[in-house]
């Protein structure tokens, strides 16, 4: 069990940070209204950061990265489980690197 | 995950605690395993939880009812799960806010063990690569990513958001890529926003 200080900062920064949206948006609907479009906006984020961390592991991955995204696809389709699929996807990423040549 | 990333169990589970937001914690997981700085974990963070603005501020009128200390208490435990089953009860006819805290602590415990266990759990494991666990959090966000993919308005901003990665990471590959990406994403769900029809083009 190691804790280092340096991460300290980084840790509380990020609670920080966490707890702001949560309490800022009850907070700030004393003064704003939040329109369609702004919701349409916030509502997009997830998704799109989501993609900006897959996008470079897949354009950089070989054959096992990209057969792993293929699993994990088929995986969510059928379970509809995050988790499940997470297992899926990284089986079939061993399993290729473990049958093909590194 | 965070093991991956060169997170002690305990550092995990303290992050856990602290953040408490499980897209969060994986973008900035794979920020620190990549070398990106704390203002990008941030930025990131604020990005991610931006969907809680929304909660709390549907929760206001009923959250409104207790006391500010209870009100940001609650707030402390709210998650994407609490809030959909608040709101859910809400509509049925369910006006103690209490209901919000119960159900957001509910959802806040088991995260905290679950990470002290899997972080701890971790360390066994003898060669991550050959097992796959350095794809533990791509595979993750993937599943993310299709499970947030509801429909049709939402593939201009995921377009948007695989070309912008996908061009910062061979200009300059750092923490802020998934940043941009996120921005890209939400800007072109604004841009697209169509007013007169009161949905995204």
């Amino acid at each position: 069990m190691t804790l280092r200080v340096e991460l300290l900062p980084l840790l509380l920064a990020l609670a920080l940070a966490s707890f702001t949206c949560r309490a800022g948006g009850f907070w700030l609907m004393r003064f704003v209204t939040v329109t369609p479009r702004l919701r349409a906006m916030l509502a997009a984020a997830p998704l799109a950061v989501m993609l900006g961390i897959v996008t470079p592991a897949a354009l950089r991955g070989g054959l096992p990265e990209i057969a792993g995204l293929a699993v994990t696809f088929a995986a969510m389709r059928l379970w509809r489980s995050d988790l499940v699929a997470m297992f899926c996807g990284v089986a079939a990423v061993a399993l290729c690197r473990g049958l093909l040549p590194q | 995950m965070a093991r991956e990333a060169g997170l002690s169990p305990l550092e995990a589970t303290l992050m856990s605690t602290l953040v408490y937001s499980g897209t969060a914690q994986a973008a900035t997981v794979g920020g620190f395993a990549t070398g990106a700085g704390i203002l990008a974990a941030v930025v990131t963070v604020l990005m991610l939880n931006a969907r809680y603005l929304l909660y709390g501020a549907s929760l206001r009128p009923w959250l409104s009812q207790t006391s500010p200390a209870q009100a940001y208490a609650t707030l402390w435990f709210l998650g994407d799960a609490n809030w959909a089953m608040s709101t859910k009860a809400h509509a049925g006819g369910e006006h103690d806010a209490a209901f919000i805290f119960g159900s957001g602590v509910s959802m806040y415990l088991p995260w905290v063990a679950g990470t002290a266990l899997g972080a701890t759990a971790g360390d066994w494991i003898a060669d991550p690569r050959t097992l796959g666990v350095d794809f533990l959090l791509v595979a993750f966000c993937f599943a993310m990513a299709i499970d947030l993919f509801k429909s049709r308005t939402d593939v201009a901003p995921a377009a948007a958001a695989v070309v912008v990665a996908g061009l910062l990471d061979r200009l300059a590959p750092s923490g802020w890529t998934l940043v941009a990406a996120g921005f890209a994403g939400g800007f072109t769900a604004w841009l697209r926003y169509d007013d007169a029809k009161g949905k995204a083009a």
